[in-house]
């Protein structure tokens, strides 16, 4: 009986294994050779040189952007993660609310460009935000910082992506018994000791990753910093995306792609350490011992 | 309470935004801030009267729909190979489904850009579906995956035992009991598809699709016509979720569902 479903299995899987090899699998394989080939006036030469990287490496503006997206991503990733825990916390364990969860999905759904212009009318020197500060009288001028600055593009990146992050915790927050929190808040807990103590410490792994998650989502969009970041708002992603839309060389831009993974890859590293270190990331122990 | 308060206030952010865009979309005059200078569907009329915008939606709806159907076809069956494969074989699809999830879609973008170049693929309608799909059918498996969690295999060993042919316990028991899950996450393909940018903007050549046309109108200025442009599809994704939610409700009552209840 085994052996057949097994064979069917693998000849139903074989058609998307296929597909998700030669459309991912390879181009990601041709992107990482062509980071070692050079570009020579709009041609590109195939080659084995390492000075991709290192002139990548050796160059303050790739440094800036990259210092600068790592900011924003981890500014921004903590904000979402902190807003994002409540409201988790509520639809798991306080009400199903099938109104909240919809109103979520329907942000989620709204349109990725929507949002970034909604934030840029939002934010601009004649938006509604400036237009209510004046008619309020707190300030005379229009405040110019609030559009084109790391700021307009932390606040329009938390708001896309708050909801993907909302529902990354509460399918992390629904592996925790109800049971377990319910005990806690009649020992006299409040939501937020329950939190601490409860559920932080089961749903640790879950919550880094949905922090990582939001966190190489948010550092490498490239589309928010440049329609709100201005000059002091650039990333490595804009860089990237830059350098395979006008300057043209590819090479270098594959090779600055996979310096930026190396960067996730090792902030995620740094994350979960930190939280080991701090003693907020646990083994995590059998329900029934926490529960005693 | 007070976490009641904090929850609210939350989603007023997150609503606020979009709630300002549906408001101007209406406003008379061309200017987007207060005060309110009345209502006027003016900007909508233009928005109907614009052909380079109606191409730009059929091609988009086009895209998403051929996007939605190829992702349906190789989704489908992987799950349903899913529970029937191994533990090598689930790692296998599992790697290939959740890495590019957790990658941005700049690095998707650019290496399909770079793998048409070697290839010499021309960029074109085409070169965006192939990339589409890649973005949904790993979302596709990963939801149905979860949705068939609840699928009991013991069905379909019932039917073959009495005396049904592959093909027919596929027919009259797997493919009714797995439909809801189908359309619902056909539906996730296509508004996948339907609102997808980064991806698009490195493999659409020449070709404009709504979110490219509304990038190019953005980038030149700010009028209510492309409030007019996003609330009609901020409708138009409501209209999607609520079709899903409709088969959701349809599948509370499927059998999938009825077995986990008894």
């Amino acid at each position: 009986m085994k052996a057949p479903r097994s064979s069917m299995g693998s000849l139903l899987a074989a058609p998307a294994v296929l597909y998700m090899v030669v459309f991912f699998v390879v181009p990601s394989l041709i992107l990482f050779v062509y980071s070692f080939w050079t570009a020579a006036s709009y041609k590109i030469v195939p080659d084995f040189v390492f000075s991709n990287y290192l002139n990548s490496l050796m160059s303050p503006l790739f440094w800036t952007v990259t210092i600068n997206a790592i900011l924003i991503g981890l500014v921004t990733a903590s904000i979402t993660l902190v807003l994002a825990i409540p409201v988790g916390y509520y639809l798991v364990y306080v009400s199903r609310s099938q109104v909240i969860l919809y109103l979520i999905l329907i942000t989620w759904f709204s349109s990725y460009l929507v949002r970034i212009y909604a934030w840029r009318t939002l934010l601009g020197t004649s938006g509604v935000l400036n237009t209510i500060l004046l008619q309020a009288g707190i300030v005379d001028t229009p405040v110019g910082v609030f559009l084109f600055s790391r700021f307009a593009v932390a606040i329009t990146l938390i708001h896309i992506y708050l909801p993907f992050c909302i529902l990354l915790v509460v399918s992390s927050l629904s592996e925790i018994k109800k049971d377990l929190v319910d005990a806690a808040r009649d020992l006299g807990a409040s939501p937020l000791g329950a939190f601490f103590r409860i559920i932080a410490p089961n749903a640790a792994n879950g919550l880094v990753g949905a922090f990582m998650l939001t966190f190489v989502m948010v550092a490498g969009d490239y589309v928010t910093p440049q329609m709100l970041g201005g000059s002091s708002g650039q990333t490595t992603g804009l860089l990237i995306a830059d350098q395979f839309r006008k300057t043209g060389n590819w090479p270098l831009g594959a090779a600055q792609a996979f310096l930026m993974f190396l960067v996730s890859i090792a902030l995620y590293f740094a994350v979960k350490g930190l939280g080991r270190a701090t003693g907020l990331i646990v083994k995590r122990r059998p329900a029934k011992k926490v529960g005693a | 309470m007070i976490l009641r308060i904090v929850v609210w206030s939350i989603l007023a952010f997150l609503l606020m935004p979009l709630v300002i865009i549906v408001l101007f979309s209406f406003h008379a005059s061309p200017s987007l801030s207060f005060p309110f200078a009345g209502f006027s569907l003016r900007w909508y009329a233009d928005v109907l009267g614009s052909a380079q915008l109606g191409s730009a939606l059929v091609k988009s709806l086009a895209v998403a729909g051929f996007t939605a159907l190829i992702t349906l076809v190789l989704g489908a069956a992987a799950s349903l190979a899913w529970l029937r494969l191994g533990p090598g074989g689930r790692a296998l699809l599992e790697v290939l489904c959740l890495t590019p999830i957790a990658l941005p879609g700049l690095f998707v973008g650019v290496s399909l850009l770079v793998l048409f170049a070697q290839a010499r693929v021309q960029l074109s309608t085409v070169t965006i579906v192939i990339s589409h799909v890649v973005l949904a059918l790993p979302i596709l498996i990963v939801a149905m995956r979860a949705r068939l969690a609840l699928f009991d295999p013991s069905l379909e060993e019932a039917s073959r035992d009495l005396g049904a042919s592959q093909m027919q316990t596929f027919g009259k028991v797997t493919l009714p009991l797995i439909a809801p899950t189908l359309i619902a996450s056909a539906i996730l393909a296509f508004a996948v598809s339907f609102d997808e940018f980064v991806v698009t903007s490195f493999v659409a050549g020449t070709e404009t699709t709504l979110p490219m046309y509304i990038w190019s109108m953005m980038r030149r200025t700010v009028t209510p016509l492309i409030n007019a442009i996003s609330t009609l599809a901020l409708l138009f994704s409501i209209a999607i979720l609520f079709m899903a939610w409709l088969i959701g409700h349809l599948r509370r009552r499927s059998a999938v569902a009825g077995r986990t209840v008894s």
